[in-house]
């Protein structure tokens, strides 16, 4: 091996456009399941691209989100959010689980099919706002992003946490300083603002208690002293940044895969219903957003993975972007296929960890996607794919507009 | 079939539950996963199967009866 190919690549890898993952995933993979990389603050970390070992990473209890010594962990970015090991290491399992029987609950698959109908009606509105805006100027783009893709998880997890969609401007601009990886002095102050927000609203929860999740949370205070204020704030703001960007962003590289290629969109207007359920998963599969690697562990012993030995304390990015289009796993891993069955993939991650919000994101994309071909059927792109933004000095990629043409 | 779940395992993704609605549900205090139907009529069985085989906590398990 050369020098080059010896040196550890630096994080966030480029890549061709908003569908595509960088190739130097599959080039690592190509070269062992398990790869040394530098994060994009430059600190070093192993970088898993192999779907089996991404599974087994995931699965195996020896890897959490503290560090055994966390003034000596790699740092991934400077941005205030999954920039560094969270959680205390003698206590993260404890606080792990109650975190999870918390929340678990009040994001259950019951919970959501009953709020189906209801997302139908705030998408509704969505679309109408789209026409709207068609009709003001005819033949000019309409910008998806700004009327579909964002507000409609904003106002489905604002519903569901209890937050005023009226205070959205203040936690958009919010979400995007925390998550912004060179973001450093201004992503914290972001952050503390964030948790200042969330403690004001819970604090009025704790005298007039609603049926929301941070009523819940205020609750679980009342029997766990062990909960504090600030546990509750950072939770909470967490909650309204994934509850939202995440699933915006599907909806947004959803709307590019199905308009890239008028063919894909024809053949899912044709029956919506009957597709939408496999056509989703494959966009949760292709969507790859993270621009630092994958999801962060640290080992909290020393481990062997794939033929490769980690460290105690070790920083892990388990690279679910790459997972899923692993030649061993995907028969042609790059091509959207609607009719991809079986498609296990780990958008939602895998093991202990897996997505809260996956039955609430899985029910919006469900609903989002058939109502928005069915209203705007002829909708295409009114630019090239190639002209589409790539965000990639946030956490998690996206892209900043989607210009259609209704 | 008869469909058993490791409380143990579940992680409390609800999976299933979105997957299979007639033979799983989720514990209204913990979301831990729930069979509702432990011998599902023949009509269910792809549905059960994809549960299992999605289910991020492998925690469903299938027997033939
Ligand atoms: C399409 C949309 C979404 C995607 C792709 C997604 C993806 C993920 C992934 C990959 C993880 C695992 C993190 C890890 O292992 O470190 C995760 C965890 C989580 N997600 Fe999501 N998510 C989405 C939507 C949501 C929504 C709508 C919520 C709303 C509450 C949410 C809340 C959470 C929470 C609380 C966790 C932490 C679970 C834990 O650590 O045990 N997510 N998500």
């Amino acid at each position: 091996m050369t020098a080059i190919e010896n040196a550890a690549p630096r994080l966030p890898f480029d890549r061709g456009n908003a569908l595509e993952i960088a190739p130097l995933y599959a080039e690592l993979r190509g070269r062992a399941p398990v790869t040394r990389v530098l994060t994009p603050a430059g600190d070093p970390a192993w970088l898993v691209t192999s779907y089996e070992h991404v599974r087994e990473v995931f699965r195996d209890n020896r890897f959490g989100r503290s560090h055994p010594a966390p003034e000596q962990a790699s740092r991934i970015s400077y941005a205030a959010l999954l920039a560094g090991p969270s959680g205390n290491h003698d206590t993260e399992e404890r606080e792990h689980k109650r975190m999870r029987r918390v929340l678990a609950p009040a994001f259950s698959a019951p919970r959501m099919r009953a709020l189906g109908d209801h997302i139908k009606t705030l998408t509704d509105g969505c679309l109408d706002a789209m026409q709207a805006a068609h009709d003001a100027h005819p033949g000019e783009p309409v910008d998806l992003t700004e009327l579909l893709a964002f507000p409609l998880p904003v106002l489905v997890i604002c519903e569901l946490l209890g937050v005023p969609f009226a205070d959205r401007a203040h936690f958009r601009q919010l979400s995007e300083r925390i998550a912004l990886l060179d973001g450093r002095d201004d992503s914290e102050r972001a952050m503390h603002e964030f948790m200042a927000y969330m403690s004001g609203l819970a604090e009025a929860k704790r005298h007039d208690p609603q049926p929301d999740v941070i009523s819940d949370l205020v609750a679980v205070q009342a029997d766990d002293p062990t909960f504090t204020n600030e546990d509750l704030a950072r939770l909470a703001a967490g909650l309204l940044f994934a509850g939202h960007e995440t699933t915006s962003t599907r909806i947004a590289l959803g709307t590019l895969f199905l308009l890239s290629d008028l063919r894909r969109r024809d053949r899912f207007v044709a029956d919506p219903d009957g597709q939408v359920d496999r056509t989703v998963e494959e966009l949760l599969r292709l969507s790859a957003t993270s621009n630092t690697g994958g999801l962060l562990r640290y080992a909290h012993q020393d481990v062997e993975i794939g033929g490769v030995r980690i460290g105690r304390g070790d920083a892990v990015l388990v690279a679910t972007d790459a997972a899923n289009r692993d030649t061993s796993v995907f028969s042609d891993p790059d091509e959207f296929d609607p009719d991809r069955s079986p498609n296990v993939h780990v958008a939602f991650g895998h093991g202990a960890h897996v997505c809260i919000g996956a039955n609430l994101a899985r029910t919006e994309l469900r609903t989002v996607f058939p109502a928005l071909f069915r209203r705007f059927p002829a909708m295409r792109l009114a630019v090239g794919i190639g002209d589409i933004a790539v965000r990639r000095n946030r956490l998690a990629g996206g892209v900043e507009s989607v210009p259609v043409l209704l | 079939m008869r469909v058993t779940i490791d409380t143990e395992k579940c992680v409390s993704s609800g999976q299933c539950a979105l997957t299979a609605p007639e033979v799983f549900s989720q514990r209204e205090s913990d979301g831990v996963g729930v069979v509702l139907d432990e011998e599902p009529a023949p009509e269910h069985h792809d549905l059960v199967r994809q549960s299992e085989m999605y289910c991020p906590a492998a925690a469903i398990q299938l027997q033939d009866t």
